[in-house]
């Protein structure tokens, strides 16, 4: 058996990575908006520094900057991105000062 | 997980540990004995030695001086002074505070078996004796009586001791001015002399009359029956039937040539209660017994023992110390209730949110309890001490609680949930809360290492605030995230109703006013710094009007009168005073409650002696009046009153007036002690003095400590001639002892009691110096002389008592302070004593609270060093530099400028207590200076520069400062005023602390941005000196 037998691609639908950056603070917040898009599967990181392009404050947890953002990210058939993304909008617009991004890629395959 | 993410997430674990220690505290709370005073051991030891006959010179040398060459090695021994009188020496040891009494009772023991050796044959076994908080009687209750009065004692030690002994808690009962009854044999020796019949027969011929002789067993058929000689007197009147006359001669009987009188034995001393004749219970608890409770009890059990007493006899209290400590501790109660109110409303005007003052309020039971915990465990009281700790503790306990909820909010508007805002609120601050909370125990645990009599009492107050802060943080960091996880609101749209609509008004416009003044200060840096100088300069100036004083005094309701007579005065003389002086004051103070008076000295050499009355000249009066809020005319202006009065009548000649309790001892007192071996010339040297010292303006009650000589009759025998007779000075003294003083001959044996039966010459033949001279005495082989014949009898002055201190003979002169302070008073006392020039072979000190003050302001002043070196350190640590909390230590001043200046608008006396105050402020103020720059080093970091940091810093920090300081300082409100009895203590702290904080408050929000911007420009030119240094470098 070669590698290429592993990854399979699955022909029904097209399978997108999503990563969502954002201040611990919306924890709570983010992981209701995964359930309600019945998301199961996903990979996070609890505690990561980040900061952002053009506005917000850095969430390094330093005394200067004591915030501290968690990552996640989803692999989701393309059919549930854009509902992710408008509910996670939503959240953002809410609260813009907390911080909240997303960003999607192609999958190229599964085990 | 930490340790807030976890009472977020477990709210009903951290409600029920919250609520378990509001349980374990409340439970401890209840079971606490209430007391005035820590329980604290009073370093003092007493030996007492009796050697019967001996006059002060004779026990000075014989007793005092190799007992006090003994003494001297034992460890720990601050003061080594004694007093030599008739027939009794005491030693007094004095150790340092915090000495193990026990450990050292037992080397005093030791040493005294082996001095025991160097001391006189006749003289007793000497007596060591612990000087106890409990030697002091909780309730004294003044007994009456008309019918019964010669019976009281009888009454007393049948029904009403043994019944209050019963009581849980009660140490001793002891009765006190009791009259005795005796049966009296007097004589006429001229009778005697016609009988040829000696006093020494006549007491024979008692004694062998009034015995039972058990006499065998006899056997009478078949039983066995004891026989026993009954000779027993039944009563008094059998006594005079007795035939006393010699065998062979005409019938004698005793009333013949005696009186025979059942009656009170003649007493030294006499007590009345509001000028009736009565005696006094004194009732002792046991050590670390419930003074309020026991008092409580032994009040509660009066009604049923009266009740089971004769009509006449009634039972008053005269003084009872609970009735005091209850008033104090339920007016720190009430000033516990008041503090609590106003940092609540402080909180609720800030926070303008019913819940989240809810969340922060809530701290402060839980953290106080915390406290009643600690008295538990360590079995400490809850007294005056630990209830004004937990006063200035309340107002310290909240600042956590609003520094996170703050955070928690700020989330919260930010669009946090609030249980994730809780969390993560509580992350970004509780380090900063833990830094804070590690200045306030660099300031409080030091208090616990305060030597001497201060720190037994400041002790406790360090303890206490320690474990309180440090609850509270704990509390800061579980109960409040979770509070606030649960109970605030997301508040997309605020409600606001009119009030709160106000107070943000006000709030916004303090804040951008203060914006605006910093903005102007930062630029005007030199005028600002100028100005801040001569506010502390002129405030130094102001020190020198504030008096100083070593303990403030409060009202107790008390006033203590000692008066002294001339000396050789009699009883009957003395008790004429004490009546003219009781009526007196019974008509002229309708304040009064009780009067109670002892004159003269209790008999015997008892404790009784060492504390009442000297002699038969001497009075002391104890009165006790309605409770302070009760009356327009304080104690101390009542005891002034008294002084007066007291000054106009001739027949006195020194009397002391105290009114007020100071916590601890010495009072206000001076005492100048002048060493020196020549008894004329130091009493001379005295006495200069002492006419100088009471010019001085301020000072009352000026006296010697040294009674006046006393005139004594001694008889001089020859012994020669004595011996020509058969005689000789002891056979000769006691028969002289025989008829003045009495010989006890028997006893009678009357329902249980025994009376002394007492023989002696009858009064009118025992009343002049002729009377000594026709004393007959009779030697061996049937000598008889006279007294005249063989001897002389001359008169002597000899000093009662001889004072000595480390060795050395002693005279003080006293003195106590009336409205003025004791730093006014020392000055001018040294001045007067190096003036008057110390004679060759004398040396001066001046004692009293005067070197206790010295010793304790010492202390202070070591202890305001250690305390500012802690803080320094905790500060560098949390800021990891030394510049920052240099610049913020420049609140310290204007701290103390606060104090000085509250101190003289509310004209209070610099005290140990307005120190202690001051030394608390360190902490309180540097706190603020925290919060401002911790901010502005954060904005520093975040890229704005120096101005706009401290600016920025300085508007967004101002809530939290004002709010923090307001709470403390509205807290220790009712401590300041000073309602309630007792309060007058803590007055001064209160004080101190307000002003303290109010000034450097206001002045640290000003002074401290401008110099950070000051010193902080210096480092923005280091930075850019070191990035040319990098540029030069890569080219």
């Amino acid at each position: 058996m070669t590698d290429t037998n592993i990854i399979t691609t699955n022909t029904s639908t097209n399978m997108k990575a999503v990563f969502i950056t954002h201040n611990q603070a919306l924890t709570e917040a983010i992981d209701t908006i995964l359930a309600r898009h019945t998301i199961r599967g996903y990979t996070k990181w609890k505690d990561v520094q980040g900061r952002g392009t053009y506005s917000g404050d850095p969430h390094l947890g330093t005394h200067t900057w004591p915030a501290m953002n968690s990552a996640i990210i989803a692999v989701m058939g393309e059919e549930k991105v854009q509902p992710l993304l408008e509910s996670l909008k939503k959240l953002d617009l809410k609260a813009e000062q907390q911080g909240l991004r997303a960003f999607v890629w192609n999958i190229e395959g599964v085990l | 997980m930490k340790i807030y993410e976890k009472s977020v997430r477990n709210p009903i674990s951290t409600f029920m540990i919250a609520v378990g220690m509001l349980v374990l505290g409340l439970f401890s709370f209840q079971r606490l004995p209430v007391d005035l005073m820590p329980d604290m051991d009073i370093p003092i030891l007493l030996v007492m030695t009796v050697y019967p006959g001996a006059g002060a010179a004779e026990i000075e040398a014989s007793v005092t001086i190799p007992l006090e060459n003994s003494l001297t090695t034992v460890s720990n021994l601050r003061t080594l002074s004694s007093t030599s009188s008739d027939n009794i020496s005491t030693v007094m040891l004095q150790f340092e505070w915090g000495t193990d009494i026990d450990v050292i009772a037992n080397d005093v023991r030791d040493l005294l078996g082996r001095a025991e050796g160097n001391l006189p044959d006749g003289a007793d076994r000497p007596l060591m004796l612990k000087l106890d908080m409990n030697m002091m009687p909780i309730v004294r209750l003044a007994v009456t009586a008309e019918e019964s009065f010669l019976a009281l004692e009888n009454i007393l030690e049948d029904r009403v001791i043994p019944r209050l002994n019963r009581i849980d808690g009660v140490g001793s009962v002891d009765i006190s001015g009791a009259v005795t009854r005796e049966v009296q044999v007097n004589l006429d020796p001229m009778q005697m002399e016609a009988l040829n019949l000696t006093l020494e027969q006549i007491g024979q011929t008692i004694a062998m009359a009034n015995v039972n002789i058990p006499s065998g067993t006899m056997n009478i058929g078949t039983g066995t029956f004891t026989v026993s000689t009954q000779g027993e007197f039944t009563s008094s009147s059998q006594i005079e039937n007795l035939v006393v006359s010699r065998p062979g001669t005409s019938v004698v009987r005793l009333s013949e040539v005696a009186t025979v009188l059942d009656t009170i034995a003649e007493t030294t001393q006499e007590m009345r209660m509001d000028g009736e004749r009565g005696v006094e219970l004194l009732i002792r608890s046991q050590s670390g017994g419930n003074t309020v409770a026991i008092a409580n009890a032994v009040l509660a059990e009066l009604p049923y023992i009266l009740r089971d007493l004769p009509d006449d006899v009634n039972i008053e209290v005269a003084v009872n110390t609970a009735d005091h400590i209850e008033r104090s501790i339920s007016s720190l109660g009430n000033t516990i209730m008041f503090a609590f109110i106003f940092v609540t409303l402080v909180v609720l005007f800030f926070l303008g949110n019913w819940r989240a003052t809810f969340i922060v309020v809530v701290t402060i039971p839980i953290s106080l309890v915390a406290a009643f915990i600690y008295l538990m465990v360590t079995n400490e009281s809850l007294n005056i001490i630990s209830l004004s700790s937990l006063v200035i503790g309340l107002t310290l306990v909240v600042d956590n609680s609003i520094v996170v909820l703050e955070n928690i909010m700020k989330h919260i508007e930010r669009g946090s949930s609030p249980r994730e805002a809780a969390i993560y609120g509580t992350n970004e601050v509780w380090l900063a809360i833990i830094a804070s909370t590690l200045v306030l125990l660099a300031v409080f645990l030091p208090l616990t290492m305060i030597g001497g009599m201060a720190g037994i009492l400041f002790t406790q107050l360090g303890w206490i605030i320690a474990i309180v802060v440090i609850a509270s943080t704990v509390v800061s960091v579980t109960l409040t995230p979770m509070l606030a996880a649960k109970m605030l609101k997301f508040q997309t749209d605020k409600k606001e109703n009119f009030l709160s609509k106000r107070i943000e008004k006000i709030l916004n416009a303090t804040d951008n006013g203060y914006a605006k003044m910093l903005t102007w200060s930062v630029r005007n840096r030199a005028k600002v710094m100028i100005g801040g100088l001569a506010i502390f300069v002129a405030s130094i100036m102001l020190l020198r009007f504030v008096p100083v004083e070593f303990m403030p005094q409060s009202d107790d309701s008390q006033i203590t009168v000692s008066i002294e007579l001339e000396q050789g005065r009699g009883l009957e003389y003395t008790t004429a005073i004490t009546a003219r002086v009781t009526d007196h004051i019974m008509a002229n103070f309708p304040e009064l409650e009780m009067i109670s008076t002892t004159t003269g000295a209790a008999s015997g050499a008892g404790m009784g002696a060492f504390f009442g009355p000297s002699g038969p000249h001497a009075i002391d009066m104890t009165m006790r009046f309605t409770s302070a809020s009760q009356r327009d005319r304080s104690t101390f202006e009542m005891a002034d009153l008294i002084r007066d009065y007291l000054e106009s009548i001739p027949q006195i000649v020194n009397s002391t007036v105290n009114a007020g309790r100071s916590v601890g001892f010495g009072g206000g007192d001076i005492e100048v002690k002048i060493f020196g071996h020549d008894f004329h010339a130091t009493e001379n040297f005295a006495r200069q003095l002492l006419a100088e010292f009471e010019q001085i303006e301020g000072t009352r009650d000026v006296q010697l400590s040294r009674d006046d000589m006393k005139l004594e009759y001694r008889v001089v025998f020859d012994v020669d001639k004595l011996g020509h007779y058969g005689l000789n000075v002891a056979t000769a003294g006691t028969f002289i002892r025989n008829r003045i003083n009495g010989m006890t001959a028997s006893i009678l044996r009357e329902e249980g009691n025994e009376i002394d039966i007492v023989v002696r010459y009858d009064e009118p033949f025992r009343n002049s110096i002729e009377d000594i001279e026709n004393i007959r005495l009779f030697g061996s082989g049937g000598h008889v002389v006279r007294v005249r014949d063989v001897g002389v009898v001359e008169e002597f002055f000899s000093p009662p008592s001889i004072q000595r201190e480390d060795r050395q003979r002693v005279i003080a002169v006293e003195m106590s302070l009336h409205d003025v302070a004791l730093g006014d008073v020392v000055p001018q006392i040294y001045a007067v004593i190096s003036q008057a020039g110390v004679p060759d072979g004398m040396h001066v000190i001046v004692g009293g609270a005067a070197e206790d003050q010295a010793e304790a302001f010492a202390d202070i002043g070591l202890l305001l060093l250690l305390v500012i070196l802690l803080v320094y350190i905790v500060m560098a640590t949390q800021f990891e530099s030394f510049r920052t909390p240099f610049i913020i230590m420049f609140t310290l001043p204007f701290a103390f400028t606060g104090v000085f200046l509250a101190l003289f608008i509310t004209n209070t006396p610099l005290s140990l207590i307005a120190l202690i105050g001051s030394v608390m402020l360190v902490g309180i103020v540097v706190k603020n200076g925290v919060v401002l720059l911790d901010f502005a080093n954060l904005m520093r970091d975040r890229g704005l520069t120096i101005n706009q940091s401290v600016i920025t810093a300085g508007k967004s920090r101002l809530r939290p400062v004002l709010m923090t300081s307001i709470t403390t300082i509205l807290g220790m409100m009712p401590m300041a005023i000073g309602l309630g009895e007792g309060a007058e203590t803590w007055q001064p702290m209160g004080i101190a602390i307000i002003g303290g904080l109010i000034v450097s408050t206001i002045l640290t929000l000003i002074v401290i941005p401008v110099l950070y911007s000051l010193f902080g420009g210096r480092s923005i030119l280091a930075q850019k000196r070191a990035l040319r240094i990098i540029q030069a470098d890569e080219e």
